[in-house]
């Protein structure tokens, strides 16, 4: 009883224990600030490890998979698989306007199974706007202006108002403004074009503006809208062996940019129709020379005649599949059934060995590397906060120095070791849990609110910690988990009170007569 | 006579300073019976603090030498439990610098030797008789207008009287006071000692009396008490023991 309120009157009457509740603050808003960035930068990246992969990813990047339409049916019979589709992946290089040239990471797609897999439809980036952002609120993002009356039909017929331009990004495709048909084109990520798209630090992307006062999509320069903004991509196909053939080369429009957030991939890959990429790289069907034509005599007649090279008909190949999961089942046990299942196709089909794997294990060096790195920080941090613990401890011993006499007090009142004890450790504990809840509180506002408070470094000082370019994501993490936060502030409670411990004991083993006669 | 309820038995109490044993009490040996008020006469470092600290059970006296005791238990015998529980209840101390908690009231430093005593449940369901003693006690000696004062707020006698009433609020058999009138000018001392015989008295004729130790290095105040225990360097002066005060 005593216990609780000397407690409630040393904490709300005296400015030591406000320091040691400060210090306990301080510490459990840093290891939380840190936790939840670093471990949503995990989060983001494991995530991110699904773009444009889905759950499993069957690899053959020699000879490919021919007849892959055959074990897509097959997977897709599978109840364990939801949806499965093709794609070449290649390397190119990209011409980019402005004399700007860039190797990229080529897929070739099926828009509509690619999406089921993948969620590409969520990535494209332009695209109507119907509220702006509210870090825009001059409204300066394009995608918040339809065409203007006077412009409207021109924007019809070129197909260039933002539904139209989503839809042809979704198909893959662009309105040839001289013939007004529909042409092949590509999708690539948004910062491919980084020179005509400016990330603004709200997040949104600013094109070039060809007027000054820019109001509709004619104004700007965009990639999928300007008539100029066409890129040439070049591959290099390969043999079966490996040998390069002749570069293939073609120039292309731009249906739409696509935005994943995560840098990696939105300045370094493109999108292409599969069936072009199967073109390009010499992956279509095709009728092929597998021998060579020469002379020879007819048995009948004994006279020299030609023959012609033997060819075959090769069906189309694509060197990757992707499979998505379906609903409850877990990736690992997906991988293993699509295993299965493509050991038996490559068997029917006289298919190569392909490598099958999650994404995250694709990915599991790199991930493997981040979770060590973000170990690496939280146990430095974490030995940072034990001062914490030294800090709680010299307050307390002082101020167990300074109510020496108040212990003298008690003790001749009646009250046992165990009840000072107590006193001091419970107090400890009461500072422990104050110091935690704001330093909970802190850190939550603070990661909340890291992307405001980054923009405003930036633009107030002119620094730029957080750079895409280096942490793959154009945004901080801003999420508190709440298990994390749980446990972080229960560290901090622990650490107050292991800091009050020794001078607890210290109290409760004082010599009663010494303590009262302690000037 | 009734037989005593505190005795000192040939106590001797050594401290060790640094590498040197100073000894402050050399057998000494006093009683006290109900309803008693003794005082403990000494020049200062004669060792009666001491000697109250060892009634009080503050302290012990040297291994086997000696023994205080309490209604004929030996409080070198009791265990820390049974120690902690004879000072919250059997003893009440009034020590010369008062000793009030500073964040404390006035009320909740008379309360608080309740509060230890009794515990978070024993305390919640005695709560409002409690408060109702505690603060008779302070109407007694004269503080019921001072209640949610603290102690900073109030005079050197008026802390002594809350201390006083401190000491009362558990109704101990022996109220231990060490040069309760040390701090306080003559007249405020009077006052003190006059507010210590009302609540002595405030039984009535037919009650008994509360016991009373009380250490002073002052004949005058002594001469308060029923009889005098003399200690000079540690020792029981010869026959002041048994000799009534004069």
């Amino acid at each position: 009883m005593y216990q609780a309120l000397l407690t409630r009157r040393y904490l709300t009457r005296r400015i030591m224990p406000l320091l040691s509740a400060l210090a306990v603050c301080l510490s459990t808003a840093m290891v939380l600030t840190t936790w939840s960035v670093m471990g949503g930068f995990l989060q983001v990246l494991l995530d991110s490890g699904k773009t444009f992969v889905g759950d499993v990813k069957i690899h053959q990047p020699s000879r490919g998979m021919q007849h892959y339409d055959k074990l897509i049916e097959s997977l897709e019979a599978d109840p364990q698989v939801a949806r499965a589709t093709p794609v070449v992946e290649t390397f190119g290089v990209l011409s980019l306007p402005g004399d700007v040239t860039k190797p990229i990471q080529v897929l070739g797609i099926e828009p509509e199974s690619y999406n089921a897999v993948t969620g590409y439809y969520d990535t494209l980036h332009w695209r109507a706007l119907e509220k702006p952002s509210k870090h825009d609120p001059d409204q300066t993002d394009p995608r918040l202006h339809p065409p203007t009356p006077e412009n409207q039909d021109r924007a019809d017929r070129l197909e260039l108002t933002w539904p139209k331009i989503l839809e042809n990004g979704m198909n893959l495709r662009r309105i040839d403004p001289r013939t007004l048909e529909h042409v092949p084109a590509m999708v690539p990520g948004i910062e491919v074009s980084g020179h005509v798209n400016q990330r603004q630090p709200g997040g949104w992307y600013l094109p070039q503006p060809l007027v000054d006062n820019p109001v509709d999509i004619f104004d700007w320069y965009t990639m999928p809208s300007h008539p100029r903004a066409k890129i040439t991509l070049r591959v290099l196909p390969l043999t079966d062996s490996g040998h390069a053939v002749e570069m293939a080369s073609r120039i292309m429009p731009v249906a739409n940019e696509f935005r994943t957030g995560n840098y990696v991939f939105d300045n370094n890959l493109t999108i292409v129709p599969l069936a072009l990429l199967q073109d390009m790289m010499h992956m279509d069907a095709a009728e092929r020379v597998i021998g060579r034509g020469g002379i020879e005599i007819d048995p009948q007649t004994g006279k020299e005649r030609i023959v012609p090279p033997r060819t075959v008909v090769e069906p189309a190949r694509v060197n990757t599949v992707l499979v998505s999961a379906a609903p409850g089942v877990a990736v690992n046990d997906l991988r293993d059934r699509v295993q299965e299942i493509y050991d038996a196709f490559a068997i029917e089909n006289r298919m190569p060995d392909a490598s099958v794997q999650t994404w995250e294990q694709i990915n599991a060096g790199f991930i493997g590397a981040v979770k060590k790195e973000i170990a690496l920080v939280l146990v430095l941090f974490t030995f940072i906060s034990i001062t914490a613990v030294f800090l709680v401890l010299s307050i307390f011993w002082s101020m167990v120095n300074e109510k020496t006499r108040d212990i003298g007090i008690l003790r001749s009142l009646g009250a046992s070791r165990a009840g000072i004890a107590w006193l001091w450790l419970r107090y400890g504990l009461v500072i422990g849990l104050v110091g935690s809840a704001l330093g909970g509180l802190l850190s939550y506002v603070i990661v909340r609110n890291i992307n405001p408070i980054h923009e405003w470094l930036g633009s107030a000082f002119n620094v730029v910690v957080w750079d895409p370019k280096v942490y793959y994501f154009t945004e901080i993490p801003n999420k508190v988990d709440p298990t994390t936060m749980m446990i972080v502030l229960a560290g901090g409670v622990l650490a107050s009170a292991l800091g009050a411990l020794v001078p607890s004991l210290r109290a409760a083993f004082m010599d009663p007569v010494r303590a009262l006669r302690y000037e | 006579m009734t037989a005593p309820i505190l005795q000192a038995k040939n106590v001797h109490k050594t401290y060790r300073l640094g590498r040197v044993d100073v000894p402050v009490l050399h057998d000494a040996s006093m009683q006290v019976h109900p309803g008693e008020w003794v005082a403990i006469l000494g020049a200062s470092g004669s060792g009666k603090s001491t000697l109250m600290h060892l009634l009080g059970g503050l302290d012990r006296p040297d291994p086997k030498k000696g023994s205080v005791v309490y209604e004929g238990r030996d409080l070198a015998q009791m265990s820390a439990r049974e120690l902690d529980q004879y000072r919250a209840s059997a003893v009440g101390f009034v020590f010369q610098s008062y000793h009030l908690l500073p964040e404390l009231n006035v009320l909740e430093n008379v309360l608080s030797g309740a509060m230890v005593r009794y515990g978070r449940f024993g305390y919640a369901a005695r709560k409002s008789t409690l408060r109702s003693r505690g603060e008779g006690l302070l109407d007694a000696m004269g503080l019921a207008h001072r209640l949610g004062h603290r102690p900073v707020e109030l005079s050197g006698g008026e802390r002594q009287r809350v201390a006083i009433a401190r000491s009362l609020i558990n109704e101990p058999a022996v109220l231990l006071a060490d040069e309760p009138t040390g701090n306080l000018d003559q007249k405020t001392g009077d006052a003190i000692l006059d507010a210590v015989e009302k609540l002595r008295d405030r039984g009535g004729e037919d009650a008994a009396k509360q016991t009373i130790v009380m250490v002073t290095h002052s004949r005058e105040v002594a001469k308060r008490a029923d009889r005098l225990v003399e200690l000079v360097d540690g020792r029981v002066r010869s026959g002041s023991e048994a000799a009534g005060v004069s």
